[in-house]
């Protein structure tokens, strides 16, 4: 079978045991690797309602096809498991070497099942695995283990490893990387914590299968250089993700105090001028030219790399323009390897909840020293405090009552990425609908929406955009594996990417064929979700209440007195159900299950829940 | 009229500012205020005024902030 290695690694912690096993080329090619593999493997394996924190729930690190070979920014893995925060299935992708190291070893994925007696790394090589003493490390954060890791195996190796936050089950801790970035923010960290798994190290010595190796070696090596030649010309990464802050602070997008503004006249202070101007060095994933990781000094001297969610959620959210004190709030987070965006959220969150009047407490915008305790609370699961932090702005929410749901910055639990669409309809819905929860990495489109379409339009274009970024974004390049950047920064051409997957597989697809595996993917997340709350409702694709809220209007500006309008939202959401064939609580119905080949699937969620035969609208041809 | 010009992410270094008020001649439409800028005009852009976006024969008025921007696809 070309283009995968066939095999599953399955480790049971518990047992302390290890298989591997084989799937079939139809499995393959239904699901193709990363986020295909992990939702199958998750829908079949586990039970709804499950403890996401218990021995029951499984880690998938997941690959594609494509994923780990010297070609552009191909050095990504998808971590999935039941989420802790949202309560169904949450992934994440990460920059890492364990992207090639896994493959090279033999396998396209790997399961990890149980708990540990103790704290365990997991030591991977080729048909080996070795459970190994993690005490000396537990306790200690993410730098701190990857040295440690480094230094015994040499930093050729791939590493998975989780800090303070992941080992607390802080239900927004991530799994961290030195050689990219971190990922998973529904909680992988923390299931990883949960297993008392705090490290997970991967090498291997084989060559990855490709149909014709020759041919992707001149391909992928043209192409990284194709990739940074263009970066080059364009000057995208001089301040990578960071040069948007200043754009949506232009277009009253940027979310300021908890959301509530979308502008402010310090913003300046922390954009991506700013950023590059205190660049310390410059970091990348593996197999990527264009690098777009810039680091600076934090307030304590420590090298700490932004990125514009970064800022935007421990910056200007919280109305923190001293830039070393967001590089610190920052590294704290990557430290105790917890989510920035939702950390930023539930900080964000309390003070705003103090200053309505919902709780009690000492900590108010702008209070930098103050946050950077809070996140060590946090981290820690220190006192009431710190275990309310730990539990994410939404949990939060219900503990405090008095109507604050409302501004609990989130949507099925995971919390909003840095845009702040107060009166930006069409990303609200990509927030609403984005299949794990309000994730940006699934379709962004307010340029689109600002440039092709009247901001306050909710009409079915809009929708119909989501979708073909879902398919794209949410779809392709977290089943391929790899990093969107080329495309969605440089427009490096998307059919690049069948050209990539053709040559490692000997297959002959096309744009098409990868669509109905992202649609397939985005309807078994829904049956996911149906599974784990039956009760399932439109309701539970609505973004935060506050941006409906007319009395949480701008004052001045290019958006003063508007904001979304629930009515045309809800229409707008129907456009979304109608193009997707999905029923009025927005599920996939049966004519579309059979169609995607998943009537096995949707008889396995009729256990829980009622499916729809079919919608009252003609589906969009697919 | 006076027009602040704001660029955005790489264009500042191309352009060689970042910000900057400019005193243009009677009426001028926002393709004309970008011609006059040094920028490459083959790059995919999104020109937005006073926070919303322009199209390039839109007439522009004293006072307005013209925001140039590469498109950005949202990390
Ligand atoms: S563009 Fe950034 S996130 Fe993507 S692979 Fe390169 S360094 Fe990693």
């Amino acid at each position: 079978m070309n283009g995968w290695t066939g095999n599953i690694l399955r480790v049971n912690l518990t047992a302390k045991t290890y298989k591997k096993e084989t799937f079939s080329e139809e499995f393959a090619r239904t699901w193709i690797g990363g986020r295909g593999f992990a939702v199958k493997i998750l829908y079949d394996e586990l039970q709804p309602g499950i403890d996401p924190l218990g021995p029951e729930n499984k880690l998938i690190v997941a690959l594609g096809p494509i994923a780990g070979i010297p070609a552009p920014n191909t050095g990504k893995a998808v971590v999935a498991a039941k989420s802790p925060l949202t309560g169904f299935y949450g992934d994440g992708n990460l920059g890492t070497r364990v992207s090639e190291q896994l493959r090279k070893a033999g396998y396209d994925a790997m399961i990890v099942e149980g708990k540990a007696e103790g704290p365990t790394m997991l030591y991977i090589e080729d048909d080996k695995v070795e459970f190994l003493p993690a005490g000396e490390v537990w306790g200690k954060g993410t730098y701190a283990t990857n040295d440690w890791i480094y230094a015994k195996y040499g930093k050729g190796v791939g590493v998975l490893n989780i800090g303070q936050g992941g080992e607390n089950m802080v239900r927004y801790a991530v799994v961290r990387s030195l050689e990219g970035r971190s990922g998973g923010r529904p909680g992988m960290g923390a299931v990883m914590g949960s297993k008392l798994l705090k490290a997970l190290v991967v090498k291997g010595t084989r060559p990855i299968p490709q149909a014709d190796p020759q041919a992707m070696k001149a391909l992928g090596f043209g192409d990284l250089k194709t990739v940074g030649q263009i970066d080059k010309e364009t000057g995208w990464s001089i301040q990578g993700t960071d040069a948007i802050l200043a754009w949506c602070n232009e277009v009253a997008g940027l979310p300021v105090r908890n959301f509530r503004k979308t502008r402010h006249a310090d913003a300046w202070k922390i954009d991506g001028e700013r950023v590059n101007a205190a660049r310390v060095a410059t970091y990348g994933c593996p197999n990527c030219t264009m690098r777009c990781g810039i680091t600076i000094h934090d307030r304590e001297g420590r090298e700490s790399e932004l990125d514009y969610e970064n800022v935007g959620l421990l910056g200007s959210n919280l109305e923190i323009f001293d830039l070393d004190q967001v590089g610190s709030l920052n590294y704290l987070c990557d430290e105790y390897g917890i989510d920035t965006m939702s950390a930023g959220c539930a900080l964000s969150f309390y003070a705003d909840a103090i200053d309505h009047g919902a709780t009690k407490g000492d900590f108010k915008f702008g209070d930098a020293e103050r946050a950077k305790e809070l996140l060590g609370l946090a981290a820690r699961r220190e006192g009431k405090l710190g275990n309310l932090l730990a539990d994410g702005s939404l949990r939060m929410a219900r503990e405090f009552g008095h109507g604050s749901e409302a501004y609990a910055m989130q949507v099925k639990g995971l919390d909003v990425a840095a845009y702040n669409c107060k009166f930006i309809p069409g990303q609200a819905l990509a927030f609403g609908v984005a299949a794990i929860g309000a994730h940006h990495r699934e379709a962004w489109i307010i340029t689109f929406e600002l440039k092709n379409t009247t901001r306050d339009s909710y009409g079915p274009e809009k929708a119909a955009k989501v979708i073909e970024l879902q398919r794209i974004r949410g779809g392709m390049f977290e089943f391929l594996v790899a990093c969107r950047f080329p495309w969605i920064e440089l427009g490096w051409p998307l059919d690049n990417y069948p050209k990539y997957f053709n040559a490692a597989t000997g297959l002959n697809w096309t744009l098409e064929d990868m669509w109905k595996v992202a649609d397939r993917i985005y309807a078994l997340i829904k049956l996911h979700y149906l599974r784990e709350f039956p009760q399932a409702s439109r309701k539970d694709d609505y973004p935060p209440a506050v941006w409906f809220d007319k009395s949480n209007v701008d004052t001045e500006g290019p958006i003063a007195g508007k904001c979304l309008d629930l009515g045309k939202y809800d229409r707008l959401l129907q456009h979304y159900y109608d193009q997707r064939g999905y029923d009025e609580r927005g599920i996939p119905t049966k004519e579309l299950l059979n169609k995607l080949g998943l009537s096995k699937e949707a008889a396995a969620a009729e256990k829980c829940a009622k499916l729809s035969e079919r919608t009252s609208q003609p589906q969009a041809a697919r | 009229m006076k027009i602040t010009v704001k660029l955005i992410g790489p264009l500042i270094y191309e352009a060689g500012f970042s910000e900057k008020a400019i005193t243009l001649p009677g009426s001028v439409t926002a393709g004309a205020l970008v011609a006059r800028i040094k920028i490459d005009k083959k790059r995919p852009t999104i020109i937005t005024r006073n926070g919303a976006s322009v199209e390039l024969s839109d007439i522009l008025e004293d006072g307005d902030r013209v925001v140039i921007s590469h498109i950005y696809s949202g990390g």
